[in-house]
């Protein structure tokens, strides 16, 4: 399969090893330099191999929310060219800044996992990442334009528009969010579509799928399915690669990856705008030994679940203290609910007090329809509330099943 | 990698000038030192070479350890210095000029005409005194009697200093055509925008540590680097 920075992707250990104790050095200094929150923890701590790294502050997405938000940019905001923003614990915004090299980085690290999916500039490529993904979209479009494969940058929000440009344009390769392959498989199925008669050759997932899924997948689609992971914060893709052998490659030439009691901890080595030194993820991972197959010499890691509360609604990330945010808006403040995640949307079951179910069914239902819209207008996710009689088992707030 | 620098510290008297810098230059590459006055890149270089005994640290060329190691070994490890301020001998033909600098080259009047080859300028002008060529022609010459020991690493410190910008851009264009003889080169310089136009990849230094590291072409972009070198947005504005 290719590659596309050879030199770097392939780089031997000794050498690797070299360019992160480089790279790292001249992150410190910068960031004593340029970042208060980070001249505060750091003091004179300094660096002289790599293992020295375990024994600096770890950070993690409250210092972005604390500080939000430009109190992590290493560089006034008129360098910065795009920003970007996210969710953070219990909801708090973050904003994620790139400069222009940033930007072109992104651009190259996206490019190596399309390369290795496969891409090359003959192929047609869609990238049908929407709401909740949005981000992620930006990366692709960067990365499949610098191969310059022809791209078509749009995610139809119906199955049957999806399907009509896989045939109106041809795609080979595609770039989606599991639901969407997942949904696009099974309506093929249903309507007895070959899906040879696509032109597909490669799907291309915005997360990391169980192995039954990636099946489906690939069966309902007649292609290859490679996933892709990262971290939004960090950088979603780029942060590493799928290779042919399905072992995720960090980009060890631009960050540097450790896993502290089970926690991905990630330090960006070459991030201008806002570069992040022991970045706790919250998500689980574990590393892979030994070396691949593939010849690359990064890093291999198997990402694992999230570790803090944070939920996937649709590809929109939501905590739970957003809903009971949504919910505090009426009368049902306070109120234990339960939820439930489907495919798109999800439900929340909230438990009523008997005064209000006393109410008739014509008031229920209004609160019902006004707290669906606030989920939609707020958080962008579509939910159905159901209102659940109290329960003598007082079940805890808050909790996903 | 032929050069590999880890975290090496230097200084003079009691005073440290590098603190603990890391690098490395992998062969065939053009790789650029950028810094200001005082950054402390000559130190950094001379500490390379043997005529400043590093404090700290390791220098490892083609794999050997060759940290503290004296100055005239230097040349065994294939390495050779093009001094700040050309340092030719003024009393000397260009001939003899270049035959001192492959004077443990068994083969170096062959060398002699290779090197005259790729400076014709020097060629005309072999029976002439060091002392009355131009100062573009010294630093030619400086080049040209580093590459008579057939080094695989050229140090370069400073090969603009003094020179008028047409001069310069000549200079360079030499530098850019080492590669073709496989010459891997480490260049020491003030003048970033010259450097990152050669090079393929550049450290910046700043009060003796390494600040960035990175291609050349995103270095030219890197605010950092225009705010401080290229002279470009001198004012700061923060939200």
């Amino acid at each position: 399969m290719s590659v596309l920075d050879r030199r770097y992707e392939t780089m031997p250990r000794i050498e690797l090893e070299q360019l992160q104790l480089e790279r790292l050095q001249a992150l410190l200094v910068r960031l004593k330099r340029n970042v208060r929150r980070h001249r505060e923890r750091l003091g004179d701590a300094r660096i002289t191999s790599l293992t020295d790294l375990a024994n600096l502050p770890l950070s993690g997405p409250e210092d972005m929310a604390d500080s939000f938000p430009y109190g992590m940019f290493a560089f006034p905001l008129r360098e910065i060219i795009r920003l970007q923003s996210g969710v953070g614990p219990e909801g708090r915004p973050l904003v994620i800044g790139h400069t222009r090299n940033d930007l072109t980085q992104w651009g190259r690290l996206a490019a190596r996992q399309l390369v290795a999916a496969g891409v090359t500039a003959n192929d047609v490529i869609q990238i049908a990442l929407g709401e909740g993904v949005y981000p992620s979209a930006t990366g692709y479009l960067l990365g499949a334009e610098l191969i310059e494969a022809s791209v078509i940058a749009e995610d139809p929000a119906h199955a049957d528009s999806q399907l009509a440009m896989l045939r109106n344009y041809r795609p080979t390769i595609l770039v989606t969010t599991p639901a969407n392959a997942l949904e696009l498989a099974r309506m093929l199925e249903r309507r007895a579509i070959d899906p040879q008669s696509l032109h597909l050759r490669t799907v291309l997932l915005s997360r990391p799928v169980p192995a039954d899924q990636r099946e489906q997948i690939s069966a309902g689609l007649f292609a290859t399915v490679r996933c892709s992971f990262g971290v939004g914060e960090v950088l979603d893709p780029g942060l590493c690669l799928e290779c042919e052998h399905h072992a995720f490659h960090i980009h060890e030439d631009h960050f540097i990856a450790e896993i502290v009691n089970g926690e991905l901890v990630v330090t960006t080595l070459t991030r201008e705008a806002m570069p992040l030194l022991r970045f706790r993820t919250r998500v689980a991972a574990t590393a892979r030994p030994g070396k691949c197959a593939c010849g690359r010499t990064g890093m291999m890691i198997l990402p694992g679940a999230r570790l803090d509360d944070r939920l996937l609604v649709n590809e929109t990330p939501l905590y739970p203290k957003q809903i009971a945010e949504v919910l505090a808006q009426g009368p049902l403040a306070g109120r234990p609910f339960e939820i439930q995640i489907l495919d798109r949307h999800i439900v929340v079951k909230v438990e009523m007090s008997v005064e209000l179910f006393s109410d008739t069914i014509w008031c229920i239902e209004r609160l019902q329809q006004e707290i669906e819209v606030e989920f939609a207008t707020r958080l962008g996710v579509e939910a159905s509330i159901t209102f659940v009689q109290p329960t003598a088992r007082g079940q805890g707030r808050g909790t996903a099943r | 990698m032929l050069l590999q620098v880890k975290n090496l510290q230097c200084g003079y008297g009691s005073l440290r000038v590098v603190h603990g810098a890391s690098l490395h230059v992998c062969a065939g590459e053009v790789v650029g030192l950028l810094g200001g006055n005082g950054a402390g890149k000559t130190s950094l270089l001379k500490a390379l070479v043997g005529l400043l005994t590093p404090w700290a640290g390791e220098v490892i060329v083609g794999g050997r350890n060759v940290t503290g190691q004296p100055a005239w070994k230097a040349i065994s490890n294939s390495m050779v210095l093009v001094p700040e301020g050309k340092m030719i001998f003024a009393d000397m033909t260009v001939r003899e000029n270049l035959l001192v600098g492959g004077y443990h080259n068994p083969d170096r009047r062959l060398q002699l005409e290779i090197v005259l080859e790729r400076f014709p300028r020097l060629k005309d002008r072999q029976q002439q005194l060091g002392g009355t060529l131009s100062g573009g022609e010294q630093q030619m010459l400086a080049i040209g009697r580093a590459l008579m020991a057939r080094p695989r690493l050229l140090l370069l410190d400073e090969p603009s200093l003094g020179l008028a910008p047409l001069v310069t851009q000549e200079v360079f264009e030499q530098i850019v055509k080492m590669k073709e003889l496989g010459v891997t080169v480490l260049i020491v310089e003030q003048n970033v925008m010259a450097t990152l136009s050669v090079a393929d990849r550049a450290y910046v230094i700043e009060t003796g540590e390494i600040i960035l590291e990175g291609m050349a072409g995103d270095l030219m972009r890197h605010p950092e680097v225009k705010r401080a070198y290229l002279g470009k947005g001198r004012q700061e504005v923060w939200e």
